[in-house]
């Protein structure tokens, strides 16, 4: 057993603990907020192909809008689930896709509580029904949240339920309501997860 | 070979005058305002649901904290301690880790793929961050209270401790995380999902196996003071990396495919996955037990007064399951009183050899006979009683039996629990 001394049996002396224990509060400091600061500086954007599918998961694939780009911090593609978050400007165009075994009406109703469950959202106006071009069947309504606009549409199909949220403030939402609609109409089921 | 336990001061540290701990309890204080925050969004959005999950979660610390607590039977540690380790991780772990995480797996997204992210993101992100912030716990201990830091095991229960906090309050995270997801409004049935995967299925390989085993590195750097400096570094590195590959193993997506979503696929991850880090760490922990028992017994046989300890007992106390089997004997042959008195002796007998342990070390401080004598008391009560020995008997079949219930009853319980969640 190695020599104890009474500096041992006590604490560590005041100075060398202090130093290592601002050590300690930087790498805090870095891993809370270095590593976000390093996120930030790194972009997310990725370009897409104009007019190509690009396949959210789960066998799920849609036709970007035109001038979008890849948000890859909000795209997590699966076998049988996925997402995608896209980005039209300063819109925010985001497609879920998981597995569900209820229907078209519950997978709105559970859409809708997850909007207006974020403090300050609100959902507005009626739903509509709506189909994509593939045939999927749908519903599509709006909703805000201060001085931002929303649109969201659920697509039920094979076991999965396809969710597409759309935000952004009142005028940009305005200018591309048109090409991301057009954007949802092109979700299809392909059938290979 | 040293020693296993490096014997310190029995005082109560002097923590206000060591600016470390002033240190420690800001960063403390603001993980708390942090977590408080979320806290306050998750009661503002799901009452219900909040509240039974932390109430349910709560009540999941409770024996792991017992089993912990209960580790270092021979030289239990301070309770005020026990409490920071515990609020290190479920305060400043798990605040620093939110933001951290999220930025490495978007990180890992950017340079990588995408893919990579939805693969690999959470085994990756989640170890890297979180390991080293539990970590720091057991540093933060060491800071404040290095005397209290004197063998490898008490590296174990605090790192065990931290990742204990870290792992109800993540577990409640997810479970509020889940009633979110499931859009259904206020409901406690997805926390009781999520109590029933993350806190019974995935409880026992979680977080607290892992800190333990990072504490384990942090106390043979700290302890074992006859080796090289660089050796020792090593040793607590290997500690960290062990934990994170483990918790790297757990999240990976590895076997998640090619075994269905039933019971049996289920259990074959939970054996696969979980099963040779827990293995490993209950070995080194019972290793490390068993030093540090095997020391303090030493200390206690120098006595050679039976009244203090007798052969019997020395052979009882080095083992958790011969002190159980003590108890079990004092209970079966004088009563549940005698139960309780025989813990009490064992007890003030492991107060004794940490006393005599200090005493041997060169303490200053001069021992007062207060151990002895509390644990002549015990040995007097026990004699009243007619059990004068608190050793083990002769092996009882009804133990026996009830070991092989217990088990059998615990196997159903897994295997329905399997069941209902994997869809077998």
């Amino acid at each position: 057993m190695g020599t104890v001394t009474r500096r041992q049996l006590t604490d560590l002396p005041s100075t060398p603990g202090l130093i290592i224990a601002l050590v300690l509060v930087a790498i805090l400091a870095a891993l809370s907020f270095g590593l976000p600061a390093v996120d930030r500086a790194v972009s997310a954007q990725r370009p897409v192909r104009a007019g190509e599918p690009y396949r959210v998961g789960a066998g799920v694939s849609v036709v970007p809008p035109p001038g979008a780009t890849l948000d890859v911090t909000g795209t997590r593609p699966g076998d049988d689930r996925g997402t995608a978050l896209f980005r039209i400007g300063a819109v925010r165009y985001a497609i879920a896709v998981q597995p569900f075994d209820g229907d078209l009406t519950a997978a709105a109703v559970r859409l809708r509580q997850r909007i207006t469950g974020t403090s300050g959202y609100q959902v507005t106006g009626t739903q509509l029904a709506v189909s994509t071009a593939g045939g999927l069947a749908g519903l599509q309504g709006g909703y805000t949240a201060g001085d931002r606009g929303g649109r969201y549409a659920v697509f039920v199909a094979h076991g999965l339920t396809i969710e597409v949220t759309v935000s952004g403030g009142d005028l940009d939402l305005g200018r591309s309501l048109p090409t991301i609609d057009a954007s949802t109409k092109t979700l299809r089921y392909e059938g290979t997860r | 070979m040293s020693d296993p336990v490096r014997p310190g001061a029995s005082r109560a540290a002097a923590f206000a005058r060591n600016p470390a701990f002033w240190v420690v309890i800001l960063l403390l204080a603001v993980g708390a305002v942090r977590m408080s925050q979320i806290l306050a969004r998750f009661l503002e959005a799901f009452p219900i649901a909040t509240v039974a999950a932390i109430g349910l979660f709560g009540l999941l610390a409770i024996p792991f904290w017992l089993f912990v607590s209960e580790l270092d039977f021979l030289e239990r540690e301070p309770a005020g301690l026990m409490s920071v380790a515990f609020a290190w991780g479920g305060l400043v772990a798990t605040s620093v880790s939110i933001p951290a995480s999220t930025a490495l797996e978007n990180l890992i997204a950017k340079i990588g793929s995408p893919s990579l992210a939805a693969e690999w993101g959470a085994a990756l992100a989640g170890p890297s961050v979180e390991e080293i912030a539990k970590t720091l716990g057991v540093v933060a201990i060491v800071l404040i209270a290095r005397s209290q830091v004197n063998s490898v095991l008490d590296g174990v229960v605090y790192g065990a401790l931290v990742g204990l906090g870290f792992q109800i309050v993540e577990d409640v995270v997810f479970a509020i995380g889940a009633v979110a997801l499931a859009g259904q409004g206020d409901q406690i049935q997805p926390v009781v999902t999520t109590f029933l995967v993350r806190g019974f299925l995935a409880g026992v390989w979680s977080h607290t196996l892992f800190g333990a085993l990072a504490g384990a590195g942090i106390g043979y750097l700290v302890v074992t003071t006859d080796r090289g400096r660089a050796h020792r570094i090593i040793m607590a590195g290997l500690a960290l990396f062990g934990a994170w590959a483990s918790h790297v193993l757990w999240n990976s997506p590895l076997f998640r495919e090619g075994l269905g979503n039933g019971a049996v696929a289920l259990l074959a991850v939970l054996v696969f996955k979980g099963l040779p880090p827990l293995l490993l760490i209950l070995y080194l922990v019972r290793r490390a037990h068993d030093r540090e028992a095997a020391y303090y017994v030493a200390q206690l046989a120098s006595l050679r007064d039976p009244e203090l300890i007798t052969v019997g007992e020395l052979r009882a106390l080095g083992s958790g399951s011969r002190r159980a089997a003590a108890r079990r004997h004092a209970a079966a042959s004088a009563g549940r009183q005698a139960r309780v008195r025989v813990r009490r002796l064992q007890r003030a007998q492991a107060r004794l050899a940490v006393e005599l342990s200090r005493a041997s070390a060169g303490s200053t401080e001069r021992p007062d006979g207060r151990h002895h004598d509390d644990v002549r008391e015990q040995r007097a009560a026990l004699v009243a009683l007619g059990h004068p020995e608190a050793v083990e008997g002769v092996h009882s079949w009804r133990h026996t039996a009830s070991t092989v219930g217990t088990t059998a009853v615990a196997i159903a319980v897994l295997w329905v629990a399997l069941s209902a969640l994997g869809g077998g």
